[in-house]
């Protein structure tokens, strides 16, 4: 009781509120737009929240990235194109529901939806986090060395695309996560003999580089100096709305907890999670053959989905410090550099930020209400803003954001450099994903692997001595094998598919 | 632009090999067969082994070395590369010399005249106001030192 006094003390003031309603904005704004991805909202996010305390940083971290998910239904609805992957699977549906004059039930439905599979990701969070903390907090080096190898290998297994392709993206992550002086021996590594690079590649102008530089490379061909056309304002977004949840009730609820345990997987994000649950809800739909013509059941159960991930994303990453997907990653990141390394231990030492971090979810899902409302009024002007104007915008935002970190011109250079590679990454199917959670992640893998090696004197049994350990071992031996077995199938699925 | 397999599985053998190479030098821990080269040089084998992996399996298709998927035309790709990439390195460059507000309007100026093809009024007021509103956000709210330069013996 104490610890959630003192948690709603941190959350209930004016700056964390304010910041919660400023980021909200900034998410809705981004998710809107075409193209420009939640993910991409939070690298963007970061320098800024570099300046605040741990809670207001995560506070305007959850609050961009929940609306932005929700302002990504937007485009797909008005204009047949998904704001973010995430609301790709029923930009078809929403659109022909637009169509037969229902844009507002369209939409009405995916920011209550979102809202609903919300909650319902954060309780499933608030309730399994704390107890998966308790059985976590026996664990040694040893679990832990797996656990995080374990986290990496899931991320290439369930990033979708080719393993191969994954597994090497990964490895790459690694090798970059090694560069500046190790940890355990305090050797310099990779350094080139450059000062700037001794404390390591520092992980900001990494991010924005490759979420945005990339992007933008990828976009900015691509901008019009012209204004989206949308057809008609939406009058009342929220009739109809009602009725049709309590007829699908069934669907919200399976929708927001799938979305949850799809969002623990380490690299399975708010896209696949929304892909699975659209899947299930056309299986087990009465009448599957009405998906695709306008039927709200699929957007329901999958608007669901997607916003409960991102809830369901912090369960490895706070409880272990492994995260689920790449805006975890961040998130991840931004905790260390303030000081406060995600475990088992942080649900004792720092109950009442953790406690408080639950609130905050609570409070920026209810706000997708009234925003999200707000957001369909306005979407004309939103989404009106033409790319030629924004892009060169987020240009300088980025170079702003990537010297902010260390106040260094150096990491502007290694923002371009990402940029570049980001961008060749993609064009040849090379899953970004994984080598970012291999850079945050390298130097746990290394440290707990070099500590058990050491504790153990060199003997390699000692990493599968205990259950646990052994049971991970497995796991990740297992999940290793399927990698390598898809990696198989799909080069043959690919010469195969050249050939005819 | 997408290129066959046989570049990008050479390109990540290569890396692996670099990756191995650097770090043979680096001492093991006292009375230990580990250190910190350890976990470089299994890193560095695994992006041969897997590298090697995409050159086999490059070497069996048939797919052209590289080629265009892009929808936009190949020059027009180019252009806006370079201008992005230059904007970068002229950012880098100036900054430290003319200061934050004088680079960031020339250069969102230019890039707003080049991507929004309006006028160069509309494009400069823009790039002004926009590069006011950056540096009061981040030099003035959050203290991000982001230089005045030749502003500053203007402003004190």
């Amino acid at each position: 009781m104490e610890s959630f006094l003192a948690a709603t003390s941190l959350v209930f003031t004016w700056e964390v509120m304010l910041i919660i309603l400023a980021a909200s904005v900034f998410g809705l704004f981004m998710g809107a737009i075409p193209g420009l991805t939640a993910t991409m909202a939070t690298a963007l996010l970061v320098p800024v929240t570099f300046f605040m305390e741990p809670l207001p940083a995560i506070a305007a971290i959850v609050s961009a990235t929940a609306m932005a998910i929700v302002a990504g239904d937007l485009p797909g609805a008005l204009l047949r194109m998904p704001g973010t992957p995430a609301s790709a699977v029923y930009t078809d549906e929403a659109y022909l529901m637009g169509k037969q004059g229902k844009v507002g039930v369209a939409l009405g439905l995916n920011v209550v939806c979102s809202m609903i599979g919300g909650v319902i990701g954060v309780i499933c969070l608030a309730t399994l986090a704390p107890l998966i903390a308790d059985f976590a907090i026996q664990f040694t080096s040893d679990e832990y060395f797996w656990l995080a190898l374990l986290g990496l290998s899931c991320a290439i297994l369930v990033s979708g695309g080719d393993p191969l392709k994954g597994a090497i993206s990964m490895f790459a992550g690694l090798a970059i996560s090694m560069v500046g002086m190790d940890s355990v021996s305090g050797q310099v590594r990779f350094t080139l003999g450059s000062y700037d690079l001794l404390a390591g590649i520092s992980i900001l102008p990494v991010l924005i580089g490759l979420f945005a530089i990339s992007e933008l490379i990828r976009r900015m061909p691509e901008s019009k100096n012209t204004r989206a056309q949308v057809q008609a304002c939406v009058k009342k977004p929220f009739t109809g709305v009602g009725s049709l949840l309590w007829k699908y009730k069934g669907g919200v609820v399976r929708g927001g907890v799938l979305g949850t345990l799809i969002g623990a997987l380490p690299g399975a994000g708010a896209d696949i999670a929304s892909w699975i649950s659209y899947a299930i809800a056309r299986k087990f739909s009465r009448t599957p053959e009405k998906f695709g013509t306008g039927h709200p059941e699929g957007l329901i159960s999958a608007s669901s989905a997607n916003n409960a991930s991102l809830s369901g994303a912090y369960i490895p990453a706070l409880v272990f410090g492994i995260p689920g997907d790449t805006v975890t990653a961040i998130i991840i990141g931004v905790l260390m550099t303030k000081g406060i390394t995600p475990g088992p231990d942080v649900f004792v030492t720092e109950a009442p930020l953790v406690n408080a971090i639950f609130m905050v979810f609570i409070v920026a899902n209810l706000l997708l209400l009234p925003l999200g409302f707000l957001a369909i009024k306005g979407a004309r002007h939103i989404l009106s803003v033409p790319s030629g104007v924004l892009f060169p915008l987020i240009l300088v935002f980025c170079m702003v954001g990537a010297f902010a970190a260390n106040n260094s011109m150096f990491d502007i250079w290694i923002m371009l450099a990402f940029g570049l590679l980001g961008f060749v990454m993609a064009e040849n199917d090379f899953p970004v994903g994984p080598l970012i959670l291999a850079v945050i992640l390298g130097p746990i893998i290394e440290s707990n692997f070099m500590r058990s090696i050491i504790k153990a004197n060199g003997d390699l049994t000692a990493f599968v001595d205990r259950p646990i350990a052994t049971v991970l071992a497995v796991a990740a031996v297992l999940i290793w094998g399927m990698i390598m077995l898809n990696g198989i199938s799909a080069g043959r699925r690919k010469t195969s598919l050249q050939q005819s | 632009m997408r290129s066959n397999d046989k570049i990008t599985g050479l390109v990540t053998v290569i890396f692996g090999v670099l990756v191995i190479t650097n770090s043979r030098g680096l001492a093991n821990l006292p009375q230990q067969e580990y250190g910190a080269g350890t976990f470089p040089a299994v890193i560095g084998g695994l992006l041969i082994a897997f590298g090697g992996l995409l050159v086999v399996r490059g070497l069996r298709s048939n797919a052209p070395w590289m080629i265009w998927t892009n929808e936009v035309p190949v020059k027009r790709f180019y252009l806006t590369l370079l201008a992005i990439v230059m904007a970068i390195v002229a950012y880098i460059l100036l900054t430290p010399v003319f200061g934050f507000p004088v680079v960031a309007t020339v250069l969102l100026s230019v890039l707003l005249y080049c991507f929004y093809r309006q006028n160069w009024t509309v494009s400069v007021i823009t790039a002004a106001i926009s590069a006011a509103v950056i540096w009061s956000v981040f030099g003035r709210l959050l203290q991000v030192p982001l230089e005045l330069g030749i502003l500053e013996k203007v402003i004190y």
